[in-house]
């Protein structure tokens, strides 16, 4: 009898492990070529696209690229203030929006709830037009306000902090903090917010990633040298269509890749450790 | 802290909130938009400098103006330059100028360019409104012209539907055949130029039977059959689109027939333009040696050349067997401008000045940047007469010797604004067709009912 | 505890949405009510400024409906969607259930959750290329390894099939979000409360049996977050299939949202067909969400009514109890 367990468990553990080293080659992969195409020159990178063994030309593409008036200091700064604030502000609002509609019982709560869900049904690609027509018109073009602002009101953020919120989050807690004498504003930001850290994290990263590698908006709303964030850097890079330098292109791609991976592991404990249980027990 | 973060948005959030409620109307916009302007021209006031906007999809144009302020003192002392570059390839380049281009005000492009896939909406097409008419900009456009010997088919793209040129290039884009040496020479015992395009041309005709004197020695004549392709198209009688309606013209239709014969005989490596394989035939990585390629003189000198590997020095450029041209870019000057002398300054500097201080005359013997650069042909045939073409890579062989010519046989009247679509929903099916996956009629049935549904244009 | 004790906190649900409900009107509101009105307008071509409306209102819409493109769009984001959503949505559970397993736990389970993401951190655009350089034909990585293990003798020109160019881009898709809906998931499961599990593991329940029945049910709600987001996401797919192949072969990978795409900002700038299609399309989505949501029975709200209840009851009692205390 126990044999068989132990062995049965041998057996999952077999399948498991393969599967999960399977799909973690499929992660490393691209990275992998993408730092080695950093590592190789436009001729080599042309004859065969993917080499898994790096190159000697790394200096080079180096020069290429600062050699254009590629600023990876200014795409990296202001990516970050894009980034950062569009992160901060979403996790925020998306929580306090959600502690409204999950916390609080008012009239207006359900239709209110609806109507950001049918808010996500919308195929974005063109209220682009509108969007950035509207930009035009109140002047808000080479303005890092049009991207972060809007970043308040993000509605698949929302769906997901009530939902975790419902499934995690105990009303008996906020009861008690009202008892204790505490504001509303207080509670939720003392209380609720702590609770609701696994979900901020895992969103903090989906928007931080999503808002960094978005190019069509700032293409459209930065024409500003100045104000150009990296994935706008890297895709001038391969606008070059006669001469692309693809060494160089990659080696952007990368550079543009790393801040993403140190935000990204730095949050990363949160989803690994699980702090989410500290609110909820105590 | 946080407390303090949402009183500032709620600030910023109640000016937007105003700044949208004022500009329903339109005459507050504009009024704010030359404020703006004046705004900008006291701001200035203490440097004294006009600032000129100039918008480009790559940093070639903009890095030309840097030079002429670099050159001229004078101009630099009284005007500076606002660059905003913009890469097509993300589809952006042209959303972005419209909408500048189309609200105007301080920002608005004084310059801008337009690329051979996309000009004509800006010479002909939707956006022709917004391009000024070179003579506006101080230009004696016709008499310039013709001391330049510009190409007609440069004229005709950039010539808008007054009659009036309102853009010109820099670069002179007419096609021709880039072959290998050595494998004229084992084929055919010669490699000279003359010779070869004697060959291969004039003619589809002539270009098969030479493809089948190759193959008899092993050798494939064109990579792929996107090589072909820009000849076909530039060949044709008629535009994709003729009074609102879709036009396929015979020439153009031919090319089904053009590309399956590759296919069929194995004339070709069967590669995709643009692609690894494609670039692998370069240097003899393919499949079977390929013989040559279509293009104009920047194919040679940003693409083959340095992807020519061991075959570098081994090429050699002749006369087509279909005259065509391939790419380019045209400078145009925005209709709205407030500083048109300016912009008509760096424009005749770009595209009409035959001096050895002119760009092109730079541009064609690759000293803009210091000697040794890259030589490439130039839209001025009386500049590239005093030019020295000779290329290393070209055995020696002056290229502006078969450029010149090439660009006389250029078509600029076949072309649309719709071509950059179109073409590539051709070029699909053409695929579908050769890789067997569906008869000819199909092919044609699906293209046609592509048009329809994409496009705002007729089909039968 | 100076303040009025029966208070209605009703208001607050106001106050907190507020911040929301202001910048969306702005941002998003008008850009969307702006494309819905232009589905019934005359308005494309670049550089027009006026617009007028039709006299048939629903003209766009019929022609979109008789669009064979547009049939075709919709037929293939079906077909794409179904296959990357069914295995993602099954992967990730499967990871979920390996990885929150309190009985046979993972080795290095931090380490496969942080890399199974990282497919989502790169750019579509780099992602789009290189899964076109390793299926490129004659030559290419793909092709090669086939060939050296003797499986094909000649090169196959995989991204010229219509069935394989649409398989690719499932297993892209699949392969760029299995992560995200995994993290999502686990993120749902700790948030569950460990003594649930505690309880179940003294009754001596079975790892498949924890999963089914603790797991699961408790993951419901963000279990219906999963499934609507990556339904609607799945249906409105443009990345991938935009830049990798640009919707061909043939128009094999054509999603509706490349589609409304190309109507809208190529050839001729049909503004007013784009935005049609994105009206049809949001009502296509919208019943599907309905199902969905009638299928999964949210039954989330009667329990917030049920505990605001309870917790209401409560108030009550403490506070009776305190009036009698004093």
């Amino acid at each position: 009898m126990k044999q068989r367990s132990k062995s049965k468990s041998i057996l999952f553990k077999v399948v498991v492990y393969s599967v999960c080293l399977l799909l973690a080659i499929l992660s490393v992969l691209p990275f992998w070529v993408m730092f080695v195409n950093a590592t190789r020159d436009t001729y080599q990178i042309q004859q065969t696209a993917l080499s898994l063994i790096p190159s000697t030309h790394l200096m080079d593409n180096i020069k290429i690229l600062l050699g254009k008036t590629f600023d990876p200091m200014k795409g990296l700064t202001n990516s970050m203030i894009v980034s950062v604030s569009s992160t901060l502000l979403t996790i925020y609002f998306s929580a306090l929006t959600a502690y409204a509609l999950v916390a609080y019982n008012w009239k207006l709560r359900s239709p209110f709830f609806t109507f950001i869900l049918a808010v996500m049904m919308i195929p974005a690609q063109v209220s682009v037009i509108g969007f950035y027509q509207f930009m035009y018109k109140i002047g808000m073009t080479n303005n890092f306000l049009a991207l972060i602002l809007p970043s308040v009101a993000a509605p698949a953020a929302v769906f997901f902090m009530r939902q975790f919120m419902l499934a995690s989050l105990p009303l008996e807690l906020i009861e008690a903090s009202r008892i204790d004498g505490a504001s509303e504003f207080y509670t939720f930001n003392k209380i609720v917010l702590p609770i609701m850290k696994p979900a901020m994290a895992t969103q903090a990263i989906f928007t931080f990633v999503s808002s960094w590698n978005s190019l069509f908006l700032p293409l459209v709303l930065l024409t500003d040298n100045d104000k150009y964030t990296m994935p706008i850097m890297v895709s001038l890079l391969r606008g070059d269509i006669y001469k692309t330098e693809y060494g160089a292109v990659y080696l952007g791609l990368a550079l543009t890749v790393l801040p993403l991976f140190i935000a990204y592991f730095l949050l990363s404990r949160y989803i690994i450790e699980g702090v989410a249980l500290g609110g909820v027990k105590g | 802290m946080r407390k303090l973060i949402s009183l500032l948005l709620v600030v910023l959030m109640v000016f937007s909130l105003a700044a949208c409620g004022s500009s329903n109307n339109d005459t507050t916009t504009t009024a704010a938009a030359e404020t703006n302007v004046t705004e900008a021209t006291t701001s200035s006031g203490s440097t004294e400098k006009t600032v000129l906007n100039v918008w480009s999809f790559t940093e070639e144009v903009p890095g030309m103006i840097t030079k002429y302020l670099e050159t001229h003192p004078d101009f630099a002392a009284k005007y500076e330059i606002k660059t905003t570059v913009i890469a097509t390839t993300d589809g952006a380049y042209q959303p972005a100028l419209d909408q500048a281009l189309a609200s105007g005000g301080a920002d608005a492009p004084d310059l801008f360019t337009a690329e051979a896939a996309f000009v004509l909406k800006y010479t002909q097409g939707d956006a022709s409104q917004y391009a000024a008419p070179y003579k506006d900009l101080g230009i004696d456009v016709d008499n310039a012209i013709k001391a330049a010997d510009i190409a007609q088919y440069t004229i005709d793209i950039g010539t808008n539907p007054n009659g009036d040129v309102v853009g010109l290039g820099y670069q002179a884009t007419g096609g021709a055949f880039i072959y290998r040496r050595s494998i004229a020479k084992d084929t055919w015992g010669t490699d000279d130029p003359a010779e070869i395009a004697k060959i291969i041309g004039p003619g589809w005709d002539k270009f098969y039977s030479a493809a089948a004197d190759l193959k008899a020695k092993g050798y494939g004549i064109v990579s792929g059959d996107g090589d072909i392709w820009h000849a076909v198209e530039n060949s044709s009688d008629t535009p994709w689109v003729v009074d609102g309606k879709l036009n396929i013209d015979p020439k153009r239709e031919a090319f089904l027939d053009l590309s399956m014969k590759l296919k069929e005989n194995d004339y070709h490596n069967d590669t995709q333009d643009w692609q690894d394989a494609w670039f692998a035939d370069m240097k003899d990585a393919g499949a079977k040696k390929i013989f040559g390629y279509f293009g104009p003189a920047w194919m040679i000198n940003y693409v083959i050349a340095g992807n020519s590997g061991d075959t570098f020095g081994d090429w050699a450029v002749c006369e087509p067997p279909i005259g065509f041209f391939w790419g380019g870019t045209w400078v145009l000057g925005s209709a709205s401008s407030d500083n048109k002398d300016a912009v008509g300054e760096l424009i005749n500097w770009i595209t009409l000045d035959t001096t050895e201080q002119g760009l092109q005359y730079m541009w064609a013997n690759g000293t803009l940047n210091g000697e040794g650069g890259t030589k490439d042909a130039v839209a001025s045939g009386t500049v590239m007469s005093m030019s020295n073409g000779e290329l290393e890579f070209l055995g020696g062989q002056n290229m502006f010797d078969v450029f010149i010519p090439a660009n006389q046989f250029a078509n600029g009247k076949n072309l649309t604004q719709y071509d950059e679509t179109i073409n590539t929903y051709w070029r699909d099916q053409v695929r579908a067709y050769t890789s067997g996956s569906k008869s000819r009629e199909d092919a044609i049935k699906d293209f046609k009912q592509m048009v329809a549904d994409n496009l705002d244009i007729e089909v039968e | 505890m100076k303040q009025k004790r029966n208070v209605s906190y009703a208001k607050y649900g106001y106050i907190f949405s507020l911040p929301f409900i202001i910048v969306f009107a702005i941002f998003s509101l008008y850009p969307i009510i702006y494309t819905g009105v232009i589905g019934f307008t005359d308005y494309k071509g670049l550089g027009t400024t006026t617009w007028h409306f039709l006299d048939e209102p629903f003209k766009n819409f019929v022609t979109i409906l008789n669009n064979g493109s547009f049939r075709q769009a919709l037929k293939n984001t079906f077909i794409i969607w179904t296959l990357n959503f069914i295995p993602q949505i099954l992967m990730a559970l499967l990871l979920t259930a390996w990885f929150t397993s309190r009985r046979n736990k993972v080795r290095g389970k931090g380490f496969f959750k942080v890399l199974f993401y990282m497919p989502n951190i790169i750019t579509a655009a780099s992602i789009a290329i290189l899964f076109y350089a390793l299926f490129s034909y004659p030559v290419g990585p793909v092709n090669s390894l086939l060939m050296q293990f003797g499986i094909i003798d000649k090169p196959v020109y995989f991204l010229v099939s219509k069935a394989n160019a649409r398989a690719i881009v499932a297993f892209i898709q699949f392969w760029m979000w299995y992560g995200y809906t995994m993290l999502i998931l686990t993120s749902g499961v700790m948030g569950i409360n460990p003594e649930i599990y505690e309880a179940a593991e003294i009754d001596g329940t079975s790892g498949i049996q924890t999963f089914f029945y603790i797991t699961l049910p408790n993951l419901k709600t963000i279990l219906l977050y999963v499934l609507i987001t990556s339904m609607i996401g799945g249906l409105n797919m443009f990345d991938i299939p935009k830049l990798f192949m640009q919707g061909g072969p043939d128009n094999s990978t054509l999603t509706t949202s490349v589609f409304i795409y190309n109507q809208a900002f190529s050839g001729s700038y049909l503004y007013n067909r784009a935005a049609a299609a994105s009206m049809i399309m949001f009502v296509i989505i919208a019943i599907f969400s309905g199902i969905l949501f009638y299928v999964m029975r949210d039954k989330s709200e009667i329990e917030i009514k049920k505990e605001a209840k309870r917790a209401k009851k409560e108030r009550m009692r403490l506070l009776e109890e305190q009036e009698a205390a004093q």
